[in-house]
């Protein structure tokens, strides 16, 4: 499945439904307890993580707050 | 190694909890006592202040030896974030800066530290932020204090010095009808009598200053997101882009973001490291500390020459039921008494030999001070009132030596009397 991953473009290897939980530990994303996630430009609930499908082309963005400066 | 959830006990989590091995597998936390850090690439550092990457950029926004501390107080407290500040007044002042706005109006209870009694008042007065300051063992005069402008609830967990307890469950319940958070300042308390947010905080504050150092060597402050409150409301509109962008992080991001960022108190990695350090032994201390201070309380009590003594802990105070509720049998290592005047006051704090004499709470060390003159001393008579603070008054911060030694301490200087 091929996705865009904060601007870039990231191939995962993936047999079935991945949900936007699962994709947090295939990209080992860092401090998932802290990370935000935005979904085609969506920014989703911490809750529906598990129930939010990711597919084939999807732009997906990782956002964290306590970095740097701007908002 | 996984990682430890909440299935653990409170003590066990002060010292295992929200912790990562250090370099080399070390048990400490480094200490980096750096100010910035570097990256490659101008493109790393770009996704770093967008919020794509997490990364450690100047140590006035965070710090890994911050980090740690704030981990592990984030578990110890059931957050969901936690935000180190250099001391406790910096906590208060940035977790309510970020909240209120010139207009908006703060309910808070009337029985505070003096420091944040000021703030309120005088530093935040004059930026066009209104107090009002009710008891908080009142309900019914809380409930008629908010109006609808009120933007914050806040409360100590057990006020200093008045020693007085609030519902916070009760007070919580207010702020819900509402729509406002509730913030709790639970320095005395420390997690060790409650989790703040089991009680119905949203908000945790600590001076780490005190019990948590635990050996009076560094000033340090802490704001816990307990996660628990919905920004996005229409009392809240300067929350929208962070509630939009973080969702139940709004509070924690508007915080470092913007005004944690900008009032710039940010601890010192040292003092991080040492706060934490003391952390792990909070538990074994607040035991001792408890016990300690319900033995001075009793043993004040049945003195001739003590007017009263006002400890939680005792069965007639007024705060017994409450605090025994909430505190599960524990009532913390603070306590006033009362002599004749200021100068029977005075001749005892003169003659104690093993507690000393100063401004601070939450020592290894027992200590004392005459409120009135000191750390209140700036206030009219009646906000001194307001705060329980008396001429005849003593506060006493029960230490952990023997509890023999204190009591002996104590009985020889009421002899002077
Ligand atoms: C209840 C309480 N809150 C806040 C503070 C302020 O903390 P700091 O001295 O770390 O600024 C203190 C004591 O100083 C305190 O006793």
């Amino acid at each position: 499945m091929n996705l865009t991953v904060n601007g870039k473009s990231a191939t995962i290897e993936a047999q079935g439904n991945v949900s936007v939980l699962q994709l947090l530990d295939l990209l080992n994303v860092s401090q998932k307890e802290y990370v935000t996630v935005e979904l085609n430009g969506d920014i989703l609930d911490r809750e529906s993580f598990a129930a939010s499908p990711v597919q084939d082309g999807d732009t997906v963005e990782f956002l964290y707050f306590m970095g740097g400066g701007a908002l | 190694m996984g990682n430890l959830g909440q299935s653990l006990k409170l003590d066990t989590l002060l010292v295992h909890g929200g912790s990562a091995p250090g370099p080399s597998g070390a048990t400490k936390p480094p200490i980096v006592q750096a100010s910035a850090f570097a990256y490659d690439t101008a493109e790393e550092l770009e996704d770093i202040f967008r919020g794509r990457a997490v990364g450690q950029v100047y140590t006035r926004i965070g710090n890994p030896t911050l980090e740690s501390l704030e981990k592990r107080l984030t578990v110890v407290e059931d957050g969901i974030s936690t935000i180190l500040t250099a001391s406790g007044m910096a906590a208060i002042t940035t977790a309510v800066m970020a909240i209120v706005r010139a207009g908006d109006e703060i309910l808070s209870s009337s029985s505070l530290f003096g420091g944040t009694y000021s703030l309120f008042k005088d530093t935040l007065g004059n930026f066009g932020v209104k107090t009002r300051f009710v008891d908080p063992t009142d309900l019914d005069a809380l409930a008629a204090g908010i109006s609808a402008a009120t933007r914050l609830i806040f409360v100590e967990s057990i006020g200093n010095p008045k020693m007085d307890v609030p519902d916070l469950a009760a007070i919580a319940a207010i702020a819900k009808q509402h729509g406002i958070p509730l913030l709790v300042d639970a320095t005395v308390s420390t997690p060790y009598l409650a989790r703040a947010k089991y009680l119905g905080a949203d908000v945790v504050i600590h001076s780490t200053s005190k019990y948590i150092n635990g050996t009076a060597n560094s000033i340090g402050g802490a704001i816990v997101d307990c996660g628990t409150f919905n920004w996005q409301s229409e009392k809240f509109p300067h929350f929208e882009p962070y509630f939009k962008k973080y969702r139940n992080f709004a509070f924690s991001a508007r915080v470092r973001k913007l005004i944690h960022k900008d009032l710039g108190a940010c601890a010192a990695p040292f003092n991080a490291f040492l706060n934490g350090e003391g952390l792990e032994t909070l538990a074994l201390r607040m035991e001792r500390h408890c016990a300690n201070a319900l033995k001075l309380a009793t043993f004040l009590k049945g003195h001739e020459k003590v007017g009263w003594v006002n400890y939680p802990g005792l069965p007639d105070s007024p705060y017994f039921a409450v605090a025994n509720r909430q505190f599960n049998g524990r009532f913390g290592g603070l306590l006033t008494f009362g002599l004749k005047d200021r100068a029977s006051a005075f001749r005892v704090i003169n003659a104690l030999k093993l507690a000393k004499n100063l401004a601070n709470i939450g020592d290894t060390k027992t200590l004392v001070i005459h409120p009135a003159s000191t750390i209140c001393a700036d206030y009219t008579a009646e906000v001194k009132a307001l705060m329980g603070v008396s001429e005849e008054l003593v506060r006493v911060s029960t230490g952990i030596e023997d509890a023999e030694d204190i009591i002996a301490d104590f009985a020889a200087a009421l002899d002077q009397l």
